[in-house]
């Protein structure tokens, strides 16, 4: 269903199609600069310009690897949540707390109604997709996700909040198809968080995704998916990319039990060990999903963004995984 | 009926200021080897002191050290006993903050102190009684991977945690501890467990000696549970108010056999509550709780929170006992 999908929007992707998550870790003269950036060493001017060659650096790389649909790295972006907080009236920053360890972000707080005036992604994204041939995802963070991850003082609940942030992300979802983007990739990773609750990021997609032409991805990860497992599905997606590796593909259990409906992007690389897999392992780990899942239907990626490895790293968990998809097709 | 004020565990270590960010820095030096363990501990300690320093400004009754040396709730006590090794990250309940998984990889035992080194320097920074936090056996026993065979099974498991905190408790206990948080978020996701976790408290509760055993449930609703907490052998159970609007009306229906932590005040959102409002509800709430006193206090941990949110939180606790029209 979803391959036809696909053909309607005039992309025909191979079997396997290999893609990212979203983000790859910044080269160091950005991260120089953001840090430069900061102290009012250098100007906006000057670090859009560093942005711009690293996601032309990966671009390049991604195409010389042989990825099926690109990203754009997410060169322009701190954080996955703080960047739309940046970029949306109605969100403050926050003070820091801390991720894990000694890791700390600064958690935005909502404290008016939010609104969209501007596209936040859309110039970033043709940016990406004028350099290649290939599709390039339109890359958002879901309503559901932002809400969880803000401190909240201006709605009245959870829900509330969710739903108004749908509208204001369905404002860039049609931005991006405006421009000619076809896949667009809404990330929820907190969407297992509270079982209870994922009727209202369901609703919250609903209203993100309705009626809009493209060919929609969600991302997950870190999600205790047993409760909230078939439930899920009915997400108004066409694909789901799940972290798989990192957990020993033991959601394949849920799908032996539950038939898996949509389109995968199936995690066949660890994003969080620095080891680079073989081609051999991510192939094994095709073969166990092809005992549950049907060819057709799945996607290969890392399972996470790679943002936390070092760009030698990323560029090899690619390559092993285009290897795989060549080697599968063949 | 008298309502003390205390601090449910942890508080932000890190703030605005230079000062307030020297553990991280140090941290990060530590982790470098460019700072050595003696450093680390003294930066450790400013911030200890600095958190009992807060609570004391706050006018609080009952203080934490604030988990400023935990790395998070799970591997900073389950990496402390043999038989468990510390793995990869994964997300703390619904927090979006992340802790190390442990792997029981042989039999669980408990090597040296958990947390009493982290009580006794607590009670030298201030005159108030500290409270000592432990995740309880239950909770640790859920994040934890179970590849020693005879702990396959999450009672087992549990019992092997919960003979490690027993010499724990048993130990703060002798130091003097008065009052002993046993924190067990875990259970409120998988109620069909209580009985694993009532025999592990009540296997706990006969080591307290004279200290007082709270139990704190937390990131979750604790209704569906609540009369089964109450017949639990502990001194004080500590409840999260914030995720049922309704569990107020459903503790004044009930009453309580013992005394409560009132957690009204969200340690999870910067909004600060209505003051009057909150102490509408407590003093409703009070009319039927048996016992000579409760506590208020957060949520939950306050590290989830900016710093200075934190501190306006705690603040807030006075306020609102300040509005209490019966006990205060």
């Amino acid at each position: 269903m979803s391959r036809e999908k696909l053909l309607q929007l005039g992309l025909d992707l191979p079997l396997f199609p290999v893609t990212a998550v979203g983000s790859f870790p910044k080269p160091d003269y950005l991260l120089q600069g953001r840090s430069d950036f900061r102290k009012h060493k250098i100007t906006a001017d000057q670090l859009h310009k560093l942005e711009e060659r690293a996601t032309t650096f990966w671009i390049e790389q991604q195409e010389e690897l042989g990825l099926d649909v690109l990203v754009d790295g997410e060169m322009y972006r701190g954080d996955m949540v703080a960047y739309f907080a940046e970029n949306l009236p109605g969100f403050e920053q926050g003070g820091l707390v801390r991720s894990y360890g000694n890791r700390y972000y600064h958690k935005p707080i909502i404290t008016g109604a939010v609104e969209w005036t501007r596209p936040m992604t859309v110039d970033w994204w043709k940016f990406a997709q004028n350099l290649t041939q290939k599709p390039v995802k339109g890359m958002l963070t879901g309503p559901y996700t932002i809400m969880d991850w803000s401190f909240n003082e201006h709605y009245p609940d959870r829900r509330a909040t969710c739903l108004a942030l749908a509208w204001v992300i369905r404002r860039e979802v049609e931005a991006l198809i405006e421009a000619g983007c076809k896949i667009i990739q809404v990330d929820e990773p907190a969407m297992s968080v509270r079982p209870e609750e994922l009727p209202v990021l369901i609703e919250g997609l609903q209203a993100v995704t309705q009626g809009l032409s493209a060919y929609f991805i969600t991302h997950a990860c870190y999600g205790a998916f047993e409760h909230i497992y078939p439930d899920m599905l009915k997400a108004p997606v066409d694909n789901f990319d799940l972290e798989m590796s990192n957990s020993d593909l033991d959601m394949l259990d849920l799908f032996r039990k539950n038939p898996f409906t949509k389109d995968i992007s199936f995690g066949v690389t660890d994003s969080h060990s620095h080891k680079i897999e073989d081609v051999a392992t991510v192939r094994r780990r095709v073969e166990q999903a092809l005992t549950v899942l049907p060819k057709e239907q799945i996607w290969l990626d890392p399972d996470c963004g790679l943002k936390t490895r070092s760009v030698e790293e990323s560029i090899g968990k690619l390559r092993v995984i285009v290897e795989a998809a060549k080697s599968l097709r063949s | 009926m008298k309502l003390l004020l205390a601090n449910h565990s942890s508080y932000p270590r890190i703030g605005g200021t230079r000062e307030l960010q020297q553990l991280r820095r140090t941290i990060a030096a530590w982790e470098r080897k460019e700072a050595n363990d003696e450093t680390l501990h003294a930066a450790q300690n400013a911030l200890v002191h600095a958190a009992i320093k807060e609570q004391e400004e706050a006018g609080l009754d009952v203080l934490t050290d604030g988990l400023i040396r935990w790395y998070d709730p799970i591997s900073h006590l389950a990496g402390k006993m043999d038989g468990i090794e510390i793995s990869g990250l994964l997300r703390f309940f619904d927090t979006n903050s992340y802790f190390r998984q442990p792997v029981a990889k042989a039999e669980i035992q408990a090597k040296n102190g958990l947390t009493v080194s982290e009580f006794e320097f607590a009670t030298t920074a201030t005159q108030k009684p500290v409270k000592a936090v432990l995740t309880g056996p239950y909770t640790l026993a859920r994040h934890t991977i179970a590849e020693h065979a005879p702990y396959k099974e999450i009672g087992p498991l549990t019992h092997a945690y919960a003979e490690v905190l027993a010499k724990e408790i048993s130990a703060l206990a002798a130091r003097g501890c008065q009052i002993i948080q046993l924190d067990e978020p875990a259970i409120l996701k998988h109620r069909a467990d209580f009985p694993v976790l009532q025999r592990a408290v009540q296997f706990l509760s006969r080591h307290k000696g004279k200290a007082m055993l709270s139990l704190a449930v937390y990131f979750g609703d604790p209704q569906p549970l609540y009369e089964r907490l109450q017949e639990l052998p502990i001194d004080m159970l500590a409840l999260d108010f914030t995720y049922n609007p309704k569990l107020v009306e459903r503790v004044v229906a009930l009453g309580a056999q013992k005394p409560l932590a009132l957690g009204l005040v969200d340690g999870r959102n910067t909004r600060l509550e209505d003051a009057a409002k909150l102490a509408h509800l407590i003093d409703r709430i009070l009319l039927r709780v048996k016992g000579e006193f409760c506590h208020l206090q957060p949520s939950c941990g306050l590290e989830y929170l900016p710093r200075d949110r934190a501190a306006a939180k705690l603040k807030l606790l006075q306020q609102v006992r300040a509005h209490l029209k019966g006990s205060k």
